[in-house]
């Protein structure tokens, strides 16, 4: 756009400045965190601290198993997103669906009561979201920590808008071929909104990746932590070995990190979308 | 028409199917969202142990308890004071950020992508990362200040200090997104609003105050409001950081209630009681904001 052009060299240059230093200030500590993941026990606690490695080591990946359970950690990191994320595509494309493009009876109300849970904060309901799981004896079980999370009413938004979008010919279409609903949903109308999909994937498996708070509550077994859970308690427990907690660190970053590097977009578009529609 | 036919046509095949398509949702939400808002308004009228083995009712009792609990006071004024800190700073700061970074040049895309980036760390990896940064004795930020001839601060154990460490990590996890989320308010922009003020001789904060700012309006109050219910419920920074410490200078309202539901208590019925009067301010701040962002639309 020309209105970029018309500015002097000049008055560009402290602009440019601030947003470098917001920049810096983003990726400096995270690529001191990757760094000194590879630096001895010593040179970590050393003064005055280096940032890039004096001595390179892969120790702290040699033994971090042997102080954190990592290996079991990063399982039911896994297990709690994917599990969190196949079954929300599944429940909350359905539901989108349904509110965009059938009518029924009741659908008011139920979207309304749908689009009301968006309004309670998980953290103002945890005691009592606690105890449901407890009563229902999903307590330190992959379906406790699961089942809660896969239901979200912005995804529902989110789908129901995409799913608005698709031009009922289609629809009518298909319905003369003879297709039921649910082949109309899975051939016809699911292919349409694919980009709405894999925001909701990106968001949903990031989302529960770094979910602290949740786990905390419903995974407290060491056989059940989580990543996010697993190094919080290790790192409060043991604050004095920071090499492992920087290599366990590096480890729960990278899925994500490749995540984004690939999805980017996906992310944007997921954030933006669920939020300013709603 | 007798009820059995009114229900028959009720479920003619689209709409029979339709209730499979939205149970699951509604099942789910029902069972791990409606449940518990309801379940906690019971419990904060009960006195309850953590697995509900005892569990007797004690009308507001809980709720008189709390108004005369200084800790629970002192969390109120913790996160008010953090909402305070932040909130603002993510509403304007954010706002003028991604003004800057709007246009689609691969420079700006890049600044964009770089703002966004903290999205893939959990508050685990923040609290390990700023933690050792800040870190009296080897931190970087201690470093730095010894280069300008300054003395140690002991960020995170301070009483002066740690109340803006955890406003400033919680704002450096967050930034971002709201930045992102002006940039494609502002790309929305009418472009001949631009060329007018041009025209007039406006230029770049001129076009940015008479012409950005207003028009991006309703997304400015969509941001307030998201991040006040955000920070208002803020915990698992302060849970990584200072663990609400020290004394209790940044024990916020919802690491309050952990520590006595879950921690420490297995007091479920004096931490339901606290999490409905912060129920009660979420709401409020949120319908109040809602209803002026809804004007500006």
């Amino acid at each position: 756009m020309d209105r970029q052009k018309k500015q002097p060299l000049w008055a560009a240059i402290p602009a440019q400045a601030l947003l470098i230093v917001l920049a810096a200030l983003v990726l400096l500590p995270l690529l001191w965190l990757v760094l000194s993941a590879f630096k001895p026990e010593k040179e970590i606690v050393s003064w005055p601290p280096t940032f890039w490695f004096r001595t390179f080591t892969l120790e702290h990946f040699a033994t971090v198993d042997k102080r954190i359970d990592i290996t079991r950690y990063l399982l039911n990191s896994v297990i709690f997103a994917c599990g969190t994320t196949s079954l929300a595509v599944v429940v909350n494309s359905l539901a989108g669906y349904a509110y965009a493009r059938m009518q029924f009876k009741g659908k008011n109300f139920l979207f309304l009561l749908t689009l009301a849970t968006m309004m309670i904060p998980f953290q103002v309901i945890m005691v009592p979201s606690f105890l449901v799981v407890y009563k229902m004896g999903l307590y330190n079980t992959y379906l406790g920590l699961i089942l809660p999370r896969v239901a979200v009413a912005a995804s529902i938004f989110m789908m129901r808008a995409a799913f608005s979008g698709i031009p009922k010919e289609l629809e009518d279409a298909a319905r003369i071929d003879g297709l039921h609903e649910f082949g109309i949903f899975t051939r016809i109308m699911l292919p349409q909104v694919k980009s709405t999909l894999i925001c909701m994937v990106v968001l949903s498996i990031n989302g529960s990746w770094n979910d602290l708070l949740w786990p905390m509550l419903v995974a407290t077994d060491t056989k059940m932590r989580t990543l996010a859970n697993g190094l919080a308690l290790f790192v409060g427990q043991h604050t004095i070995q920071y090499g492992a907690a920087f290599a366990g660190a590096l480890i729960s970053i990278l899925p994500m990190l490749l995540l984004y590097l690939f999805g980017q977009r996906y992310f944007v578009e997921g954030m933006v979308g669920s939020g300013l529609k709603a | 028409m007798t009820p059995v036919r009114r229900l028959l046509t009720y479920l003619n095949p689209p709409s029979r199917s339709a209730y499979f398509f939205v149970a699951p949702s509604i099942l789910l939400l029902l069972a791990f969202n409606l449940t518990p808002l309801i379940a906690s308004f019971g419990l904060s009228l009960s006195s309850a142990s953590m697995t509900l083995d005892r569990i007797s009712f004690v009308g507001l009792e809980q709720f008189v308890r709390i108004l005369s609990d200084a800790r629970f006071l002192n969390s109120l004024k913790v996160t008010a004071i953090l909402t305070l800190l932040e909130v603002p700073l993510q509403a304007f700061g954010a706002m003028v950020i991604g003004a800057m970074v709007a246009n689609n040049s691969f420079w700006n895309k890049t600044l964009r992508a770089v703002y966004f980036l903290p999205i893939i760390c959990s508050a685990t990896v923040i609290g390990i990362m700023w933690r050792m940064i800040l870190h009296s004795n080897v931190g970087f930020v201690t470093y730095a200040l010894s280069l300008m001839g300054l003395g140690k601060i002991n960020f995170l154990n301070s009483a002066q200090t740690t109340i803006f460490v955890v406003s400033f990590l919680s704002l450096w996890r967050s930034f971002g997104v709201s930045a992102i989320i002006y940039v494609t308010a502002v790309q929305q922009v009418n472009p001949s609003l631009y060329e007018a003020a041009q025209l007039d001789g406006a230029g770049r904060i001129r076009q940015f105050l008479n012409v950005t700012a207003p028009s991006i309006r309703p997304t400015f109050w969509f941001i307030l409001m998201t991040r006040f219910a955000g920070s208002l419920q803020i915990f698992d920074i302060i849970y990584v950081t200072t663990g609400g410490g020290p004394n209790f200078t940044t024990e916020s309202t919802v690491a309050y209630v952990y520590a006595r539901a879950f921690a420490s208590g297995g007091d479920m019925g004096y931490a339901s009681a606290m999490s409905m009067v912060l129920f009660a301010f979420i709401m409020l701040v949120t319908v109040l904001l809602y209803r002026r962002m809804i004007r500006e639309d």
